[in-house]
């Protein structure tokens, strides 16, 4: 019951920023970024933390949707939306060819490898300028050009709130609880007969469509996508959302989206000590509140109605 | 290329070797060690050059001891190292953002021009960044075997537990371990300054070059690195010789892929696994 109580309640939560729709507005820019982070996030929640698959390349997916789409749209003339499904299919693609060229490999390599590829890929990018724009970027009109913005920032918050009710049903299938056996403990899961292979490759792809899919809504929104836009700490970042966030629970990423996005917007003013204060609060939490953000606060919110009581 | 690339891959390999550890912040610490050389350089170039080393010895030292020790006895993990060691990168580069009104800088030390060598000539300062980090190896080694304080960094590295029973400070050895460690890269950062140019975000550069090369060569096997940086020193510089600069990188890390998917252990092997 209590489980359920916490799934209404993301919801609702997540849902929230439909209020801001007639506001527009910077604050409904920055709830729209902070939710296409958001999307990736759960990505690395369901990946990483409840799958238990060591991967890091999540700006990688998110980038081959996001490229996919300007290059099928704009140069081979393909429908947005087209572009868009094609692209977010051939980002699993990447993802589950790396599971499989490092299957052999054990925990931090195959998360090496793909953190190598997410510090490759940028410089592909830049290598294909000619293609990609490089450094200076494209710009991309895609759909707000047929349904204008507003419809965008809606269609961003219903696809997050979609993506969250889609890991949130799979983590209670007999898939979600397979998968996070393989998270505590792979070889065991094994021996008891479980094709775990069969099991991972179906969260690398459909994490890796996900991301993509995500990266396909990122340009639309953003209108505009460059290399150091998916530089390496794009990963690191989308990493940190579940992370800092906390992972138990499931509305741990949206803690971690509000800290990773938002705390960067509020040091804007001492832009110069950025650096120090954001990575100087990340140790803090890490070592601090190892569980990350959300058990904590769920702890003092039970502790103030206690009181209250 | 290699014999710069050489003092950060020895700085990550001494890290890794004995503290099993993986120190992904130690470029950007190297390249707050040039900075601090540069600011002292009108003044004296070896004062300087001592202060900028001296500086990174201790902030490897405070760094292991304060947090990345604590953290190992804890039982953190190679994934949660790379994470927080991600996070002390950001804060040593926000503060040389800080701390330095340029962001770009060069540090101006005394050339010593090209070697010519069967057709090639090669930049004499790489020459010498190689002649010291095979230096440094065959001094470590020597250490290992001759010296008190060898002999414990082996013993550390081998069997953690054992090493602690027969009354090995381990804790000292691994803060001496980071600090060599990142001295090392602040040397490294040095010749990169003085050849090229130092920017505020070329401690990740250098960090991240050297952890793969040190990787290739079997992450800890210090012999491994060396080969290593030597081999992907070339790769980079014919890639970018016939390629063009932006392929440089590129070509190289699809190599380190490849081999990581090959032979997950390097090309030397490594004792200790991640």
């Amino acid at each position: 019951m209590k489980d359920h109580y916490e799934k209404i309640s993301t919801i609702g939560i997540l849902l929230l920023p439909l209020l801001f729709v007639l506001r527009g507005g910077y604050l409904q820019e920055v709830t729209g970024y902070v939710y296409l982070f958001l999307i990736q996030g759960y990505v690395a929640w369901f990946l990483f933390f409840k799958s238990g698959q060591p991967f890091f390349g999540y700006s990688v997916t998110m980038a081959i949707g996001a490229y996919g789409t300007i290059v099928l749209n704009v140069m081979f003339g393909w429908p947005v939306l087209g572009a868009m499904f094609i692209s977010a299919a051939f980002a699993p693609v990447v993802s589950v060819i790396l599971f499989l060229a490092t299957i052999r490999a054990k925990g931090f390599y195959v998360s090496m490898t793909s953190f190598l590829l997410a510090i490759l890929f940028p410089r592909l990018i830049n290598a294909l300028q000619d293609i990609t724009g490089g450094r200076s970027g494209l710009y991309f009109s895609g759909i707000t050009e047929f349904i204008g913005y507003r419809p965008l920032y809606i269609i961003v918050i219903v696809w997050t709130v979609v993506v969250a009710i889609i890991f949130l049903w799979l983590m209670g299938t007999k898939t979600g609880k397979i998968l996070t056996l393989i998270s505590e403990n792979d070889r065991l899961t094994q021996a008891v007969g479980i094709n775990t292979f069969k099991y991972k490759m179906l969260a690398y792809t459909i994490a890796g469509f996900i991301s993509g899919l995500g990266g396909a809504l990122y340009v639309n929104y953003t209108g505009f996508i460059s290399s150091i836009d998916i530089e390496v700490f794009t990963t690191l970042y989308i990493f940190f959302i579940p992370l800092i966030g906390g992972s138990s629970l499931f509305f741990g990423p949206i803690l971690g989206a509000l800290f990773v996005i938002l705390i960067p917007e509020l040091l804007v003013p001492v832009e110069r000590y950025f650096r120090i204060f954001f990575g100087l609060i990340f140790i803090l939490v890490i070592v601090l509140l190892p569980e990350g953000l959300a058990p904590n606060v769920q702890k003092l919110l039970k502790r103030i109605r206690k009181n209250k009581e | 290329m290699g014999g710069i690339l050489s003092l950060p891959v020895l700085g990550v390999a001494v890290i890794y070797g004995i503290t099993g550890i993986p120190n992904f912040a130690i470029g950007v610490i190297g390249v707050f060690g040039g900075f601090v050389t540069w600011y002292f350089l009108s003044y004296n170039m070896g004062l300087a050059i001592a202060i900028g080393v001296v500086v990174c010895f201790i902030i490897g030292w405070i760094v292991q001891r304060v947090l990345l020790t604590p953290i190992s006895e804890m039982g953190g993990d190679a994934t949660l190292f790379f994470i927080i060691t991600i996070a002390v990168g950001f804060v040593f580069e926000g503060l040389l953002r800080a701390i330095f009104p340029r962001p770009n800088i060069s540090l101006e030390l005394p050339r010593i021009g090209t070697i010519s060598f069967a057709g090639f000539s090669v930049e004499g300062f790489k020459i010498i960044a190689l002649l010291f980090a095979i230096g440094t190896l065959i001094i470590i080694r020597l250490m290992e075997e001759h010296t008190e304080m060898g002999k414990s960094w082996q013993a550390t590295s081998q069997n953690l537990k054992l090493a602690k029973l027969i009354g090995i400070k381990t804790t000292q050895v691994f803060s001496i371990a980071s600090g060599l460690g990142c001295a090392l890269a602040c040397i490294g950062a040095i010749f990169w300054g003085s050849l090229y140019n130092l920017q505020l975000s070329s401690g990740w550069d250098l960090g991240f070059l050297g952890f793969i090369v040190a990787v290739v060569g079997g992450i800890g096997n210090i012999w491994g690195g060396l080969i290593s940086a030597l081999i992907m020193g070339m790769v980079m510089s014919f890639s970018g010789y016939l390629l063009g600069g932006e392929w440089q990188s590129v070509i190289l890390y699809c190599i380190v892929i490849l081999v990581l998917i090959i032979a997950p252990k390097g090309i030397l092997g490594s004792e200790r696994s991640l």
